[in-house]
């Protein structure tokens, strides 16, 4: 990166946070500083709810699935659009109606404190852990990009979102976020176009396709109902549905940017736009790692992507072995191209015979080059455990770094962070809003001020990010890293959704039935992910519908005792 | 916070009810998955 990267990246964070916190200066009741000054348009919020959910991990981390996978993660996206339109039709409605502040509210509305401290309470773990793991993604990068300490980058990252933030509430985050979003979408479409550009002199965009195809990285849709495969058709619309119908109807960090609505029109229709974006989005961001497979099949990649470490490590005690291995590498790789030239040069002459020789031969030449990159992986992680396991992380920002022009450089590491702050600061936001009205408010004081309120909530925004820089320093990822996210959310997601569509759905559940048999759906959950290898968007449907199977037990068993309140109101 | 009085309304030309933005939104929906399907059988 030279300085005009410097000035962009600087100058568009920082001018972003700026102008946020003047903009929403002087706000100082609880109301508006938890949902808003309730004039959002659905623009801001369809776009604050896309910006929340598609983290700097998303831009980052799955152009190096489509890169090593193909598009077959798309289909994790396909039960978004149902799961977007059931909450518009049934969550929205009842939450704007009993205006609660937080989804967890409504628990308590509907079953009793206990179940709103437990909504909460998962919400707040399961969140606080998946807050580290955001903020650790874009440290990796610029830490490998710039040469910068790991822990320097987490701490002033982590800080400048804490200070947007706690400063000015949800508005000043709903604010970042729309602008963060449209230097995050100029980014990949500049990537792009560049990638586009880039590719050899007489590869059509279809030949990319085909030539992409013949090693499997089009598989968008799988119909396969082997349960061990992670992402299939079913396991998408299913797993997906109950992943997202948790995420964006339960999860305090997306129901607080739609209930900021002006009405529940802007709302709903904050979250049709999502149900539409959804899918082409990842599918946009998956073809760019395809197409960038393409492109390294003809330009000679690293042999192993996260550079620094094998820089590190070729410098120190393993040099002889990675060294053979990058020559191992490089000559089959060169096979790999000369194969695939002919192979494209026969596809244009139309003669199947040598174009199908020629395909063979590349597969065959690229199994030497995965094998030479699979055991380079092998003798850095035995030389350095804490080696990043998943090397896929590492392409994207290689592929920028190496082929972008200057400018785009700063532009798309700029996008990085500002999709890194963006969720960032929705979890913040959510984490402090949560703490403050159902832990604080409902348990530690219940009469004080707006202002002590509203200072409680700052200060616990920003404890939360302290929290999640914390453990941002202290975790040592094994898995892709979006996987490591969902795989967490699912494991919480299932039960959190289970109490809320007995909440909606069963109305003849109290809240004592409910509260226990979370609990136990919650524990099973944690036993089946230590015991079966299944993917893990089952989880979801899991935990869901053993809270929901158990709770109805034990009312049937304990009778209509432990009712909530407030149930006919949320009826 | 007062409901507005429009919100039966989703102000959509030609989408006048919110059934109607669903069932939208479902086909647009389905079109994808089938575009990804052939997409798949296509190249693979």
């Amino acid at each position: 990166m030279n300085w005009i990267d410097y000035l962009i990246l600087v100058g568009s964070l920082l001018g972003i946070a700026a102008y946020a916190i003047w903009s929403t200066r002087g706000r100082h009741d609880l109301r508006s500083y938890l949902k808003g000054s309730g004039e959002t348009k659905w623009l801001t919020i369809g776009l604050s709810v896309m910006a929340t959910q598609a983290s700097a991990i998303t831009f980052l981390s799955t152009p190096g699935q489509g890169y090593e996978s193909g598009l077959g993660f798309v289909q994790n996206y396909f039960g978004a659009p149902v799961a977007l339109i059931i909450i518009a039709a049934v969550f929205l409605p009842i939450y704007r109606r009993l205006k609660v502040y937080t989804a967890y509210e409504y628990l308590g509305h509907r079953f009793d404190p206990k179940t709103r401290l437990l909504g909460a309470g998962l919400f707040l773990v399961q969140r606080g852990l998946g807050a580290g793991i955001t903020i650790y993604a874009p440290a990796i990068v610029l830490s490998t990009v710039m040469g910068w300490r790991l822990d320097v980058t987490i701490v002033c990252s982590g800080l400048l979102v804490v200070l947007y933030t706690v400063l000015g509430g949800c508005d000043a985050v709903s604010l970042t976020q729309k602008y963060q979003i449209g230097v995050i979408f100029a980014g990949m479409l500049a990537a792009f176009i560049v990638l586009l550009a880039r590719l050899p002199a007489g590869l059509t965009f279809t030949d990319s396709l085909a030539l992409a195809g013949g090693f499997h990285r089009v598989n968008a849709v799988d119909f396969s109902l082997n349960p061990d495969r992670r992402y299939t058709i079913w396991t998408g619309m299913l797993g997906g549905l109950f992943l997202a119908l948790s995420y964006f109807g339960t999860d305090q960090s997306q129901v607080q940017r739609y209930l900021c609505g002006a009405s529940l029109r802007e709302s709903r229709l904050g979250l049709m736009f999502n149900a539409v974006f959804k899918i082409p989005m990842q599918f946009f961001i998956l073809l760019l790692g395809v197409l960038i497979f393409v492109f390294y099949q003809f330009e000679r990649p690293p042999v192993y992507f996260n550079r620094s470490a094998w820089d590190y490590q070729a410098a120190h005690g393993s040099g002889g072995r990675l060294r053979a291995l990058e020559a191992d590498f490089n000559e089959a790789h060169a096979a790999e191209r000369t194969d695939l030239r002919s192979w494209l040069e026969a596809r244009h002459a139309g003669n199947a015979a040598a174009e199908s020789a020629a395909r063979g031969a590349a597969a065959a030449a690229h199994e030497r080059v995965e094998a030479a990159r699979a055991e380079t992986g092998k003798v850095l992680r035995a030389a350095n455990p804490r080696t990043t396991a998943n090397d896929d992380d590492y392409v994207f920002i290689t592929f920028i770094l190496d082929h972008l022009p200057h400018g785009l450089i700063g532009l798309l590491v700029t996008a990085f962070f500002a999709a890194a702050l963006s969720s960032k600061a929705g979890e913040l936001n959510a984490l402090g809003s949560t703490t403050t009205v159902d832990i604080y408010r409902h348990i530690v004081k219940r009469e004080a001020s707006d202002a002590h309120y509203v200072a409680a909530s700052k200060w616990f925004t920003a404890l939360w990010g302290l929290v999640a820089i914390a453990f941002a320093l202290f975790a040592n990822l094994a898995e892709n890293l979006i996987q490591a996210v969902n795989i967490l959310g699912s494991i919480f997601y299932g039960v959190v959704l289970g109490l809320f569509l007995v909440a909606f759905f069963l109305r003849r559940i109290g809240g004592t039935a409910v509260f226990w048999r979370a609990l136990a759906a919650q524990a099973l959950v944690f036993a089946l992910y230590s015991a079966l290898p299944i993917s893990y968007l089952w989880y979801n449907v899991i935990g869901c519908a053993a809270c929901m199977a158990f709770s109805i037990i034990l009312q049937a068993v304990i009778g209509p005792g432990g009712k909530g309140p407030a149930a006919a109101a949320a009826a | 916070m007062k409901e507005p009085p429009d919100d039966k309304e989703t102000g959509l030309p030609g989408l006048r009810s919110w059934g109607r933005v669903y069932w939208v939104v479902l086909g647009i929906m389905a079109a994808w998955i089938v575009l990804l399907t052939a997409l798949t059988r296509l190249y693979s």
